[in-house]
């Protein structure tokens, strides 16, 4: 099934350490949610808070409209992959997908179909019968996803599933989880540190530093019209322009990402001179110095044919320029 | 739940401390015999056993044995260890089944297999011939330990000091004792234990120079006297303080 | 080949030469040696060889010689139950209703004993469980029993005394397993809707199996072969393998059954090795 959740106040300390400051969330029913951010942010905190591993110190958390203060894990309609997918090694991919459904006190063979039901929804169908050590790490994160998806949760949390795969099975994967979301419904909550990875799968992105959302909304807004200076930074490279080409707010810094950089554009930055410059099939990744007084640094995207001689100066544009609140 | 595992821990902790209680408290009996009534402390017990030329003779013939053969143990693990695991020789899986094996043989077996070649031989029980037997039963243990300590980390390190220009005798003495520091230490502190304690292999092949748990076992063939218990919680608080010592020193966690 | 491997070859070979000639002398001989000397006979004062099993149609002949094997066989199965039942618990309640901080005290406790002299411990059990001990005087004292009961010289002193000895053994072995796995699998069963009982038992003891196997081995090994404890507690009225062993050496002086006797108890423990070899992983050291 699937079901909203409500994150209000959530607050989490571990003796003096804040690990959640005051969050404030909602994600919709079938809404596939990723919290982004580095090691230490608090996105995990927050899933095993979501999971009812962990208990806030403050705040409250709402699954379907009801009330999740004190309902432990067993009790909870939600399911959790871990990342060492902690999968049970002395039995077999069937009993494995079948033991939640064991545990609610269904019969063997009506689980068994079930299991062999999840097992094919994920492609591991002819190999039920076997144990998880004979698997490769994609297969048996397959098989994590069938058993957490057997009991039907409201809401799947997945505790970076992806992160022991490499690249190119990664991105299969994040591929497939779409997929399996869609089809199945359920509302996921999914936690990364990367961020190609959350803009290729989620519907809405959390941007979180030190226990705080830094930004939350759709990919295209976290990238394009990024809230703060944490966010721009950590969904790619972005260049800080000096404080008086703009008109400038307190506490706010202006920004444009490489590809808004180049040599024409809205804003004029002034001469900059070409300090070097690398090959990376699309385009040409350029590092500027401004000429003038403030020797202010620009990576650019150039596209192919455009680049001029390494050492030349040339004048230099920005576009899309947009305005970052800075750290608090 | 936790009540009853407390009330479990209780239970079991008094079940596995009682007889040691039990060897100490009498040790300071003032009376003859090391049961209940208990009357007054005493350190008669004590003074009778520090006195007693037998049992220091015996308490230095078992720190003699141990100290010697778990350094022989020691040294001859740690170079097998090191040989296995550089290169891949042909037969290595026989090799180290063969030096795993003593293990899981009875030390009464041990002591009868080497009671019966020495008679052959004409080498009579003594000191050496425990010795001897020690080795054998704690050379297994020595490799074992050392061989399952030995990992990439410190392979790696061993290639880059080779390349640095290092012979073998100063990778081996500069680079690999000391990364596999804890286990050697490991390995010798337990040989030195079994060694120290152990019966069997003692009592067949030694004579006139026993061990320790040899010459306790003398002692009770004479009835239960708090002499007995007196050496033996002797015995029992020196290891204690040496593993504390252990503990505090050598065993804490290192900061990497 | 080239010349540099030949040369490492050679080298990690002399590394591994001392350990497999001590190994080789001093255990594979005697052994063969002893092997060897079952087969013969002891004539007189003489040691006569004859290849045969004379030896061995004796043990399984005699009654006195045969009830050794089976004495020692319930006894050590017995102690090895016993022993797992009270230590699984123990090891349990160390690795996850002890606050972490006090683990490693709490284990320490738990085996301090394991200091004691081995023949001092089973000596301090003989003084509890005397006439005059701690336990009779104890239970007269507090009104259960009305006069001493023997226990000492019985096979429940020897059960006694051995269960104490590998509780503490078989605890460290199941606490190791237990703290090297993943608090994940626990969650995981919780998250899916298992009671703890139900994780305890579906999930959890099974993952512990390498350990208590591991352990029981252990304890059959030492259980079986062990005379000390045997001696001190148990008295002369059924005599366990080791003792009818230490018997035959020095009453008799007889080399050749000893031998024979101690290839049945090898046999015994090589049988234990195949029952439980499959958790061992004895092969990854």
């Amino acid at each position: 099934m699937t079901a909203d959740v409500a994150l209000q106040s959530i607050s989490q300390s571990f003796g003096t350490f804040q690990a959640l400051d005051n969050i404030d969330l909602s994600f919709g029913a079938g809404e596939f949610v990723v919290l982004l951010g580095p090691s230490g942010c608090g996105k995990s905190t927050l899933l095993f808070i979501l999971g009812g591993f962990l208990s806030p110190t403050s705040g409250t958390i709402k699954i379907g409209g009801r009330d999740m203060d004190g309902v432990a894990p067993k009790n909870r309609p939600t399911t959790t992959m871990f990342q060492d997918y902690a999968l049970f090694p002395h039995m077999s991919l069937r009993d494995n997908v079948g033991f939640g459904l064991r545990m609610k006190g269904m019969g063997r063979a009506a689980r068994n179909a079930k299991a062999d039901e999840m097992l094919d929804l994920v492609g591991l169908q002819d190999k039920a019968g076997r144990k998880p050590h004979e698997l490769s790490g994609g297969q048996r994160q397959r098989v994590a996803l069938a058993r957490a998806l057997a009991v039907d949760p409201d809401v799947l949390l997945l505790d970076e599933p992806l992160g022991a795969l490499d690249l190119k099975l990664r991105r299969q994967m994040q591929d497939e989880l779409k997929v399996i979301q869609r089809k199945v419904g359920t509302t996921f909550v999914h936690v990364t540190h990367d961020q190609e990875e959350a803009m290729a799968i989620a519907d809405r992105i959390v941007v979180m530093n030190q226990g705080r959302v830094e930004d939350f909304g759709v990919p295209e807004d976290i990238y394009l019209r990024p809230r703060t200076l944490f966010t721009a930074n950590f969904m790619g490279d972005i260049n800080t322009l000096p404080v008086d080409l703009h008109s400038a707010e307190p506490g706010m810094t202006y920004g444009a990402r490489p590809e808004n950089i180049g040599l024409s554009g809205d804003l004029s930055l002034g001469p900059a001179r070409l300090e070097s410059t690398a090959f990376f099939g699309t385009y040409h990744r350029c590092h500027f110095r401004s000429t003038d007084d403030h020797a202010a640094p620009y990576i650019a995207h150039l596209a192919l044919g455009e680049l001029p001689q390494v050492g030349a100066t040339v004048p230099l544009f920005a576009s899309n320029v947009v305005a970052l609140q800075a750290a608090p | 739940m936790r009540a009853l595992s407390y009330a479990y821990l209780v239970a079991i902790f008094a079940f596995i401390f009682l007889p040691v209680v039990v060897l100490v408290l009498f040790s300071f009996q003032a009376g003859r015999l090391p049961v209940p009534p208990f009357d007054g402390p005493s350190l008669k017990w004590y003074a009778e056993v520090l006195a007693n030329r037998g049992l220091m003779e015996a308490l230095r013939n078992s720190l003699f044995v141990a100290l010697i053969s778990s350094s022989i143990a020691l040294t001859l693990g740690f170079l097998a260890a090191q040989g296995l695991a550089r290169v891949h020789l042909p037969g290595s899986v026989v090799m180290r089944g063969l030096l795993i094996a003593p293990m899981t043989v009875s030390y009464l077996i041990i002591a009868l297999g080497l009671l019966s070649m020495f008679n052959v031989i004409g080498m009579r029980p003594s000191l050496w011939a425990t010795g001897i037997g020690h080795v054998v039963i704690n050379l297994p243990l020595c490799f074992a330990i050392i061989f399952a300590a030995m990992g990439d980390h410190q392979k790696n390190a061993e290639r880059a000091a080779r390349d640095l220009g290092a012979s073998e005798l100063q990778v081996v003495a500069l680079v690999t004792a000391p990364m596999l520091k804890p286990a050697l230490l490991a390995a010798f502190f337990l040989s030195v234990t079994f060694s120290w304690d152990e019966f069997i292999i003692a009592f067949l092949l030694t004579r006139f120079d026993v061990t320790l748990p040899v010459e306790i076992w003398s002692m009770l063939r004479s009835g239960l006297s708090p002499a007995t218990n007196a050496i033996g919680s002797l015995v029992f608080l020196v290891s204690i303080a040496i593993l504390i010592i252990l503990e505090l020193t050598v065993f804490r966690k290192p900061k990497l | 080949m080239s010349s540099i491997e030949r040369a490492e070859r050679r080298t990690a070979f002399a590394f591994v030469a001392p350990a497999l000639l001590w190994t080789l002398a001093f255990f594979l001989v005697p052994f063969t040696a002893m092997v060897l000397l079952s087969l013969a006979h002891l004539e007189g004062r003489d040691v006569v060889q004859a290849y045969d099993l004379g030896n061995y149609v004796k043990i399984f002949t005699d009654p006195s010689l045969l009830k050794g094997i089976f004495v020692s066989l319930e006894i050590t199965m017995t102690v090895t139950v016993i022993s797992v039942l009270l230590a699984w618990p123990l090891a349990w309640i160390i690795a996850t209703q002890v606050p972490p901080k006090y683990q490693r005290l709490a284990i320490m406790l738990a085996v301090l004993p394991f200091w004691t002299s081995y023949v001092v411990r089973s000596y301090a059990w003989a003084l509890v469980l005397g006439q005059n001990g701690v336990l009779m005087q104890g239970l007269i004292g507090i009104g259960l029993l009305d006069a001493p009961i023997q226990i000492m010289a019985t096979r429940t002193a020897t059960i006694i005394g051995f269960v104490h000895f590998f509780v503490m053994l078989l605890t460290l072995t199941i606490y190791a397993n237990l703290i090297q796995l993943s608090p994940n699998y626990a969650r995981a069963a919780a998250d899916l809707g298992a009671s703890g009982w139900q994780t305890l038992r579906l999930v959890i003891l099974p993952l512990t199996l390498p350990g208590i196997m591991t352990g029981a081995f252990l304890t059959f090994v030492l259980c079986i072969g062990d005379y000390i404890t045997l001696q001190i507690l148990g008295g002369n009225n059924e005599l366990s393998m080791p003792q009818l062993i230490m018997l035959q050496l020095g009453r008799r002086g007889d080399f050749p059954m000893a031998s024979a006797l101690s290839v049945v108890l090898m046999a015994l423990v090589t049988l234990a090795y195949a029952a439980t070899a499959r958790w061992l992983k004895m092969d990854r050291v």
